[in-house]
């Protein structure tokens, strides 16, 4: 049983019903999947997006696909690995749609080149946060999500050579950031 | 001694399918500093991977089932459009046709106008995409209630269908009434909305 599988069976124990029952036009059903999705759902938008009202309006445009589009889902993927490539979607689409990241590179370049200065430790959480979107979306879909580079570029429009760079650079920041550098 | 750069430690975690992997796999094997690194790689993932679930702070259910319902409504209503029109062609050819007193001419052409009246509105509602936009709470309550009520005028209309001829026409016109003055107040909720946000 696959990661994603694993986990479904955990958030919606009865999927295959739950499913046929939405895609006959369900209310309840549609909000039974919502309610199963929703904290990951959440939590991945949010950790890609800059603001909880972003992250949220990635939840409501998240779900009003699935609701709209159960009935193109295939079920020999997992419901949960569907979801979530959507979710991913609209939360890069919302990146994009904002346009904050050439300002926040910008941003990112000075904010690093101070903490490397003052050599302050950071916290994990705030570490994050200094990434820019576009990496920090990068660490998240690769590291915690699992998506192979191909699968973000994909997403992303660009190549995987890009996603590898972009992984390779936040890494490389987080490091600093949080006090790991040691001399060799 | 050159160390693995982060590229090359990454390409570590990619099961050996990243190209200069193997050349990486056999220095690391002789570099502890890079084993180092590679490990403080492998827990700093951990401790991202850990990190508590972040939750909505509000319920946004309301929201999307609204939005949902406005789509489902706007599929019916470019159905029901196509229908009407189907059904204008045949009261038009039935007016042409059928000989009757001029208060039931005039029940139909009055009714013809009506139809005609709720295409455009539909029409200038469909304009504003209604499925497309995100609604806040109260708006999204009157419009949800503005729809089920011509969702039920809608239903209504079927059963006008099966009446006696006379009191057939009185009752679909007024019905088609009330379904233009409904959707009057649809349209203008949403065309008030989208002047206030600047759309």
């Amino acid at each position: 049983m696959t990661g994603t599988r694993v986990m479904e069976s955990y958030l919606l124990a009865n999927a295959e019903s739950v499913v046929a029952r939405a895609r006959a036009g369900e209310e309840a059903a549609l909000e039974e999947l919502y309610r199963a999705f929703e904290a990951p759902v959440y939590n991945l938008a949010r950790r890609i997006c800059r603001t909880t009202e972003d992250a949220e309006d990635v939840l409501q445009e998240t779900f009003f696909e699935v609701c709209r589009s159960i009935g193109r889902y295939r079920e020999e993927g997992s419901l949960w690995g569907w979801v979530r490539t959507i979710a991913a979607s609209k939360a890069l689409m919302r990146l994009r749609r904002n346009k904050y990241r050439d300002t926040d590179e910008l941003q990112e370049d000075a904010v690093g080149h101070r903490r490397e200065d003052t050599a302050l430790r950071m916290d994990l959480e705030a570490a994050l946060e200094r990434l820019s979107e576009t990496s920090r979306a990068v660490v998240w879909l690769h590291d915690v999500e699992g998506y192979t580079h191909e699968e973000i570029a994909g997403m992303m429009g660009k190549t995987p050579s890009f996603s590898k760079s972009q992984l390779a650079r936040a890494h490389q920041r987080l490091r600093r950031w949080l006090g790991e550098e040691v001399e060799v | 001694m050159t160390h693995l750069t982060m590229e090359g430690l990454l390409s570590l975690r990619e099961a050996g399918l990243e190209p200069g992997a193997a050349s990486a796999r056999e220095h690391l094997e002789g570099c502890p500093a890079c084993q180092a690194e590679l490990d403080r790689l492998h827990q700093r993932v951990a401790r991202i991977k850990a990190l508590p679930a972040l939750r909505p702070g509000r319920d946004r259910w309301p929201q999307t089932a609204a939005r949902l319902r406005v789509a489902r409504r706007a599929r019916r209503q470019r159905v029901a459009s196509l229908i009407g029109l189907a059904a204008a062609a045949s009261i038009a050819a039935a007016v042409l046709v059928a000989p009757r007193g001029d208060a039931a001419g005039a029940g139909e052409q009055e009714i013809q106008a009506v139809m005609a009246r709720s295409q455009a509105l539909e029409s200038a509602l469909s304009q504003y995409h209604p499925e497309e936009r995100m609604l806040d709470g109260r708006t999204a309550g009157i419009a949800q209630e503005l729809e089920d009520r011509i969702a039920h005028v809608d239903r209504e209309l079927e059963m006008a269908d099966l009446l006696e001829h006379q009191s057939r026409n009185e009752q679909v016109l007024k019905l088609w009434r009330e379904r233009v003055g409904l959707l009057d107040a649809l349209v203008d909720v949403h065309v008030t909305r989208a002047s206030n946000v600047g759309l």
